[in-house]
């Protein structure tokens, strides 16, 4: 029995259903009644399919979990089964091979003990699968009636279909929601079986980053988990250097293409400047490594700076800055494009010229959603891993010198997660406390930027 | 073709002139060799019906136009002599001369005092605190809004009523001291009371400042003007006196419009 047959199945029962329902609304539909149906045929159609297909659906879900237990049940209920070991792992593998053998699913068992199982498990399998055939024509049947008989001339059926889509629509984006939450609460898992080994306030405060994954796992040293040169190197790199780069060339590029640019020549520059944000990241991660980097430090050698490394901050914030313009480009050209032309032509009527009207009037206007597209950028730049593995560098630099090595939370939790450390210790599991601060830190930045983008979408309504 | 009422002369000393100005939109002729005299001492209203070109006229006198890309205005207009298309009129100081008042209240997202300070800062007509302080307060006392707003200067001027939102937007056209200000349908986003006000304003600034205002009430174009022009597809049909314009007008489609047969 496979779920596909009994999905086929309910599809099947579902358009007999669509067919029936559809049928017998024609029927009052042309039948003469003096009122007017309330709903369409096609909807009282809809209204039974649904009926079928929805618990038909429900049933197979849970079906599929269900059955192999039952199976497995009566196959340790057969006299066959009296053979099999007590427990253990040795049961569970003569199981799954008598299983699998039953399936088809291989061409024989490797425990000669496990043969006398297959035909029992074949027999549960087939009788099992009956009764589940059997189990889904009978809900369909049941659902498909129960709607059949509401179909008539009074009944709601558009409304009620309606209500279905609106929950269809409602459980997809629950899904996404689930999903987020499913991941923290993985990452929270992780992270406080973390914290039992080593101190918070090591993690948080301590100002060396070192830990070895060939410690004794029992005893971690607190000292070797501080995490403030990680957090300075992402501020560093995405926060500082990196906007430094983007949001004037994002800002500039911005107002030159919803103030300056012709028509036509905005029609090719903008999705020119969108491909940046398609290129993937890693392919900006070589440019970074391997043209930006010795490139800033030769020059930073020229004028004098001889300790400067390949390997420099400098490089992954540039770097990581031209890949951040189109975001705030987008998000700046977005908000001031949405500045109502009246204030445009209010400053212009004043006699301001363009710059001075972009300046006081459209600039300040637009602030918020620049703000928002700023901070959103920031959140992106710091979660940001590919360019900073390949171009930043692993030292947990505590410096405000640029030309120095120093690395980021991304690319530690990479180290760690790829290092030689077993799963369980500390220096591994430090891995998910550093993502569990950098969800934390980018959700506040989005959620801030959201509440700043709404408040100024109200401004102008 | 112009079709000036006979019962006014040519005015000697016109603010502003216009001598056969056409506007096209592309290849649409929007406005089609219209010759105006304006006086500075009357208020002069363009009515007409919808769609006729009335406001894409007015907005030739302070090349409004300028900033749609596709407008393209042809013809002569002189402020005070000058060719305001001529390479020596600075279109930022025509304007300045020129200010305008546009249909729905368009206050910047600025405090009320820095509304009104953004002209005469951008001009350099007040480089101290102080001299801003006399303009915003003669502007909006001028406006008749210094009453209602003095205690209440650095409040955001999107947060006053809708009319009083246009009482500020007049203010601040005043406050760079033009010498014509152009309304486009001043009053047509506000409530009766709010719209009597604006009349009333209209009425003492214009010993002041020529004004043009675009309407499409008759019966405000009736209160508020001397002087009429009536548009129809493109082409100024009649001008004259107000009174004569709605009391006894010569054209046979003016005499309709205004009696309301169609429009």
């Amino acid at each position: 029995m496979s779920p596909i047959v009994l999905i086929l199945i309910a599809i099947g029962l579902g358009v007999a259903g669509w067919l029936a329902g559809r049928a017998k609304a024609w029927s009052f539909q042309t039948g003469g009644d003096s009122q007017r149906p309330v709903a369409r045929p096609t909807y009282h159609a809809w209204y039974v399919a649904v009926w079928i297909l929805i618990p038909v659906l429900a049933f197979v879900v849970m079906w599929s979990f269900v059955a192999p237990q039952l199976v497995t049940q009566s196959v340790l209920a057969s006299p066959a089964a009296a053979n099999l070991p007590a427990f253990g792992f040795e049961r569970e593998s003569w199981l799954s091979e008598a299983r699998a053998v039953a399936n088809g699913s291989a061409p024989g068992v490797f425990n000669d003990g496990a043969e006398g199982l297959i035909e029992p498990f074949r027999e549960a399998q087939g009788r099992y699968s009956i009764v589940g055939y059997v189990l889904t024509v009978l809900i369909a049947f049941a659902g498909g009636a129960f709607a059949y008989m509401r179909v008539g001339p009074r009944f709601q059926a558009r409304t009620k279909v309606e209500r279905t889509v609106m929950v269809i629509l409602l459980l997809a984006s629950l899904v996404a929601i689930l999903t987020t939450f499913g991941i923290f609460a993985s990452l929270v898992f992780e992270t406080v079986r973390f914290f039992s080994m080593v101190s918070p306030v090591d993690f948080l405060f301590g100002t060396f980053w070192g830990p070895d994954p060939m410690s004794n796992p029992n005893n971690p040293d607190g000292s070797r988990y501080g995490a403030i040169p990680l957090f300075w190197g992402t501020i560093f790199i995405g926060a500082i250097i990196a906007m430094i780069v983007a949001i004037p060339l994002g800002l500039m590029s911005a107002i030159y293409l919803t103030q300056y640019a012709d028509p036509k020549l905005r029609t090719w520059i903008k999705p020119a400047l969108e491909i940046l944000a398609g290129v993937p990241t890693v392919v900006y991660g070589y440019f970074a490594a391997l043209t930006v980097a010795p490139a800033i430090r030769d020059a930073a050698v020229a004028v004098g700076f001889d300790s400067a490394s390949t390997e420099s901050a400098l490089a992954a914030g540039v770097v990581m800055g031209v890949m951040i313009i189109p975001f705030v480009s987008s998000m700046a050209d977005d908000s001031i494009a949405a500045v109502p032309s009246a204030m445009r032509d209010g400053s212009y009527a004043m006699g301001a010229t363009k710059s001075e009207t972009i300046r006081k009037v459209l600039f300040p206007a637009a602030l918020p959603g620049i703000v928002a597209g700023v901070m959103l950028a920031v959140s992106r730049a710091i979660g940001e891993t590919m360019i900073v593995v390949m171009a930043a560098s692993t030292a947990a630099n505590l410096s405000a010198n640029p030309l120095e090595r120093m690395t980021t939370v991304t690319v530690q939790i990479v180290k760690m997660l790829t290092g030689e450390g077993s799963f369980d210790h500390p220096a591994t599991l430090s891995a998910f406390a550093l993502g569990f601060v950098l969800f934390l830190v980018t959700l506040a930045l989005n959620f801030i930027a959201l509440r700043v983008v709404k408040r100024f979408r109200e401004a102008y309504e | 073709m112009t079709l000036i009422h006979e019962k006014i002369e040519r005015d000697k000393n016109a603010k502003m002139i216009a001598r056969d100005v056409s506007v096209y939109y592309g290849s649409k002729k929007a406005i089609d060799e219209v010759s105006i005299d304006i006086s500075p001492n009357y208020v002069t209203a363009f009515i007409g019906p919808s769609g006729c070109g009335k406001s894409t006229f007015l907005r030739c006198f302070n090349r409004m136009n300028d900033t749609i890309p596709v407008a393209k205005v042809t013809g002569h207009i002189e402020l005070e002599g000058e060719d305001i298309h001529s390479d020596a009129m600075d279109v930022v100081q025509l304007r300045a001369r020129v200010g305008m008042v546009f249909q729905k209240p368009n206050p910047f997202p600025k405090s009320i005092y820095d509304n009104i300070a953004y002209g005469p800062k951008i001009h350099g007509l007040g480089e101290k605190k102080a001299d801003l302080d006399v303009i915003v307060e003669r502007s909006l006392t001028r406006a008749g809004l210094w009453e209602e707003v003095k205690d209440r200067l650095e409040d955001s001027g999107t947060a006053l009523s809708g009319g009083q939102q246009q009482r500020l937007c007049i203010a601040r056209a005043i406050a760079v001291d033009p010498e014509v200000i152009l309304m486009d349908e001043p009053a047509s986003a506000l409530d009766p009371i709010a719209t009597a006000k604006i009349e009333e304003l209209i009425d003492e600034l214009s010993g002041r400042y020529a004004i043009v205002i675009v309407t499409h009430s008759m019966q405000q174009a009736a209160r508020v003007s001397q002087r009429t022009a009536f548009f129809h597809l493109g082409k100024m049909v009649e001008y004259g006196p107000t009174s004569d314009i709605f009391t006894n007008p010569i054209e046979e489609r003016t005499k309709d419009y205004i009696t309301g047969r169609y429009g």
